[in-house]
């Protein structure tokens, strides 16, 4: 166990490694100069001017400037975000946490539903409703995630509005409310965010879940199962569903990318003020620094959580425990 | 035995059909579209009309036609789409098959380098690559987009030639005599052509998606060019007021993408059944 | 034999698929006495694994136990009773052992777990004391260790060992009847005597009934006392062991038992039947053998034989019972004369 947690802490170490090599050579082999935006910005006062210089020391042979670059990642600097007039780490502080907020709610929710979906499907395989919610998976699944969260928004909080939107709390009254009304200010926020999310996330888990519950149920255990006297319902909550909730755990570590993509989308359609809002409006004021930053940390976050799905899955596993 | 499956299901019929009328409507749209898609005829005047007779679309906040737009919008999102869709496929098939044919070291070292690729998210790889561009040809566009949609379908070539290569056919091939590449033609191709033409179809239609988020997020097609993906960016600031900007763009590009994803998911069913 | 235990009469077990019905099983009957060992023998297709599994109901769909089959089991008839009631005797009264330990136990689940699940439905135990009993029974079936062996998982157990497990699950319950659906095929050959004489020595034991299932005559000359033979779905011969393995009559027998390898007689290969088992969803008509038969004439491909009493206990489907002089004179089977499938 020990060595399996090292070499795959190695191997992801790994793909972080060239990830930051690929963001700097991205930043040297952009067209132009990738500061140009920050070095014309009036707002950059000639310190963080020669700051920026001494940090990427562009001046600077290649490989040095490798080195230095990660001396500094290595130490948290990330750099500096002249948009902001604040250091990359300190924009992530404040962005990051709302972002894990937002996948976390949706990863906890789909994967309720989604199993919860599937198991309804199988246990009515080839019923009415198991077609139902076969094409409903299948429709969300094909929904790009940007026009999802804007349908959402228009509906729910234009035409039937219900929900708050834009923000993660109300920012005129949020601040004098009680505790326990702030607590539903920002719950009430978060539910448009985490729904469309939810969906989207949802049915993707539905449909894999309900072809890993499909597939098990042939096998010969089930049929052990079945002469022992257990009832379907049981069989299938009991025997099946273990199987196949181990197929799911690598499916969740191999879809975190799908999971933080659609974040970012519905971020910013909704102005949920997470990271991937931050690296929209990052694009947009030529902020590069901040945009390398969040795809730094927006890697690690994905390498991270298939890091714990392996994990999970080999602790999970009977079969793979024990190695 | 039952190849006629595929066609005889309806809702291939109707994948089918949405597709060339997507096809059609993009290659003829200068007969198609009413308006020119770029014209402003009247900034003031004509900007943000809802849909009305003569636009049934309704006009932008540039008083441009949405209709011609998204007929226009379909040949650029389309031909991207497609263009993009052929160099990742190309390169998944080199990749995948030069990784499985060589097997050993060069295999392992191969798949290592893969894996790092695809624990980036396509998505803010691309932004990376684009958001240093301060305008961006549209020839860069495609090459990012097909150079990040690979990853997967190398693996899974390579999954099948490693099979194949040690199957009987292509073991009485070699003890013929014939050389390696031969192999590859005659031999491994044909039996990956369905994973290709699956792999092509879901891709495609994710590539789709892809731009018009990218686009959404102003760093894809630029403007004034019309891809469906900026129309909804136009409409962006004002989302319930101008709700046809972002409607009809997206209807579009939910057809299509369903309707790939419909025949993909079809074409996958009928290769199984046969096999 | 007074009342029998189990009674199967006329059990017809069809699947309805896109190819056509596949008549499995074709009308089968025979009954099982109280403490019996009973023997279904017969090559792969024949039918008997689809008749043992029948007989619990454990047959899915598009498979389908027709109207008119009667299982009666304990003064019910099982091919009707409710679903609640089926489940009661799953386990419970008759149980099954099959063919492929490793892939026969669930792989997430500990065995000891799986062993205690069969008392937790049919008495209610708790966890606790439900796996208290399966300790108690793993070790009834020569386990080593068993309360250590019931805490780990089937891919750590060897194949006898798993084997084993899965005899302790049919145990649990003391049911009236095991049925072994081939429960040493996927073994080594001396593990396989282990456990015939395990399933022996627990059947003398408990007095319990055990339907032994298998394609391979030595397991029936080995372990029990009356064996059917089937074929194409049908019984085709019924006798006492001993009297099988004298007399054989019918030619389908005849051939298994030729078919044999036997120490002291040294042969270059075995011999095979000719031919296969025709397709399910399409018997012939007349005699289901006829083609591979090397007595066969045109009555067999006329009359569909039935089951003629041949001695005491001992029936044949053949029509040799009506001519027995037609078997000094063989013929090389029509398989081979039209030259398909020569084996």
């Amino acid at each position: 166990m020990l060595s399996l947690l090292v070499s795959r802490g190695l191997q992801s170490a790994l793909i972080v490694a060239l990830v930051v090599t690929f963001s700097f050579l991205l930043i040297h082999s952009a067209p132009g100069d990738p500061f140009a935006g920050a070095l014309d910005n009036p707002r950059v006062n000639p310190a963080i001017r020669a700051n920026l210089r001494a940090q990427y020391g562009l001046d600077r042979p290649l490989p040095e400037q490798y080195v230095k670059y990660v001396a500094q990642l290595a130490r948290g600097n990330l750099g500096w975000s002249f948009s902001r007039g604040r250091s990359v780490r300190a924009v992530l502080g404040d962005v990051l946490p709302r972002t894990l907020l937002l996948m976390a709610t949706a990863l906890v929710a789909s994967f309720l539903i989604g199993v919860g979906v599937a198991t309804v499907q199988v246990s009515r395989r080839g019923s009415a409703l198991d077609g139902f919610l076969d094409r409903a998976s299948l429709f969300l699944a094909s929904m790009p995630d940007f026009w999802l969260a804007i349908l959402i928004l228009l509906a729910f909080s234009y035409w039937i509005p219900f929900f708050s939107i834009g923000g993660a709390v109300d920012p005129v009254v949020h601040d004098m409310l009680p505790p326990y009304a702030r607590f539903f200010d920002s719950l009430w926020h978060l539910i448009l965010p985490a729904v469309t999310l939810t969906l989207l996330y949802a049915s993707g888990i539905a449909r894999f879940q309900r072809g890993a519950l499909l597939d098990v149920m042939p096998l010969d255990f089930i049929r052990t199962a079945r002469s022992k006297g257990l009832r379907e319902r049981q069989i299938l909550l009991h025997h099946a569903m273990r199987n196949a909730l181990l197929t799911l755990i690598t499916l969740i570590g191999l879809s975190f990318p799908a999971l933080l993509t659609g974040a970012v989308f519905i971020e910013k359609v909704f102005a949920w003020p997470g990271m991937g809002l931050a690296m929209v409006g990052a694009i947009g004021a030529r902020d590069y620094p901040l945009v390398i930053g969040c795809v730094i940390v927006g890697s690690v976050l994905v390498v991270l959580g298939s890091l714990l799905a392996d994990l999970l899955y080999r602790w999970a596993d009977p079969r793979l425990r024990q190695l | 035995m039952k190849r006629t499956t595929v066609w005889s299901r309806p809702s291939t019929r109707v994948a089918v059909v949405t597709l060339a009328i997507f096809f059609l409507g993009a290659l003829f749209a200068p007969v198609v579209a009413p308006y020119n898609p770029t014209a402003q005829p009247d900034i003031v005047a004509l900007k943000d009309l809802p849909p009305s007779v003569a636009h049934p679309f309704g006009t932008d906040p540039y008083s441009r036609d949405v209709l011609s737009r998204v007929v226009y919008g379909a040949r650029l999102s389309m031909g991207i789409g497609f263009l993009a869709t052929l160099i990742s496929v190309t390169l998944g098939v080199a990749y995948g098959a030069m990784s499985g044919l060589a097997g050993g070291f060069v295999d392992a070292v191969m798949m290592r380098v893969l894996d790092a690729f695809m624990a980036i998210p396509r998505l803010l790889l691309l932004i990376a690559l684009l958001a240093a561009w301060h305008s961006l040809p549209i020839t860069t566009l495609i090459l990012f987009l097909g150079f990040t949609g690979w990853f997967s379908l190398s693996r899974i070539v390579r999954g099948q030639v490693l099979a194949l290569k040690e199957s009987e056919f292509v073991m009485a091939a070699r003890a013929i005599g014939a050389n390696r590449g031969r192999i590859v033609v005659t031999h491994l191709l044909p039996n990956l052509y369905s994973v290709i033409v699956v792999a092509a179809t879901l891709g495609f239609a994710h590539v789709i998606v892809l731009e018009a988020g990218l686009s959404y997020l102003g760093i894809g097609v630029p403007q004034p060019l019309a891809s469906w993906g900026n129309i909804i960016q136009d409409g962006a600031e004002n989302v319930s007021g101008l709700w046809w900007l972002s409607l009809f763009p997206g209807l579009a590009l939910l057809a299509a993408v369903i309707a790939l994803n419909t025949l993909g998911e079809r074409i996958r069913e009928t290769f199984q059944s046969t096999r | 034999m007074t009342e029998p235990l189990l009674s199967i009469q006329d059990l017809r077990t069809y699947f309805h698929t896109s190819a056509g019905v596949a008549r499995s099983v074709d009308g089968v009957s025979f009954d099982v006495g109280a403490g019996e060992m009973l023997g279904i023998v017969g090559e792969s297709g024949c039918g008997k694994s689809v008749t043992a599994l029948s007989i619990l109901r454990l047959i899915q769909p598009p498979g389908r136990i027709e109207p008119g089959s009667h299982i009666i089991f304990e003064g019910k008839d099982l091919a009707t009773v409710s679903e609640e009631d089926i489940r009661g005797v799953r386990g419970n009264r008759i149980s099954m052992i099959f063919q492929e330990p490793m892939s026969a136990l669930n792989p997430v689940f500990n065995v000891g777990d799986q062993v205690a699940e069969v008392a937790r439905i049919h008495e209610g135990l708790s966890k606790k004391a439900a796996f208290a009993r399966a300790v108690e029974t793993l070790a009834l079936t020569g386990i080593p260790a068993p309360a250590e062996r019931a805490k780990e998982y089937p891919h750590q157990l060897s194949g006898g060992m798993r084997q084993r497990v899965l005899i302790a699950m049919a145990l649990m319950m003391k049911p009236a009847l095991i049925i072994a659906d081939e429960p040493t095929t996927a073994l080594d050959v001396t593990i396989q005597a282990q456990i015939l004489d395990l399933l022996r020595d627990l059947q003398s034991r408990f007095n319990t009934s055990v339907l032994m299932i298998t394609h391979d005559l030595g397991v029936i000359a080995e372990t029990t006392s009356r064996v059917i033979v089937m074929y194409a779905g049908e019984v085709v011969e019924e006798s006492p062991v001993e009297g099988l393995f004298a007399a054989a009559h019918h030619p389908y027998t005849e051939g298994l038992m030729h078919a044999m390898p036997q120490i002291g007689h040294e042969r270059d290969r075995l011999n095979v039947i000719p031919g296969t088992v025709p397709a399910p969803t399409d018997w012939p008509h007349g005699c289901r053998f006829r083609d591979r038969c090397p007595y066969s004439w045109e009555l067999c491909g006329r009359d569909h034989p039935p089951l003629y009493q041949i001695g005491v206990g001992h029936v044949s489907r053949c029509h040799l019972a009506i001519e027995p002089e037609r078997r000094n004179h063989p013929h090389p089977p029509l398989v081979v004369q039209q030259g398909v499938a020569v084996a």
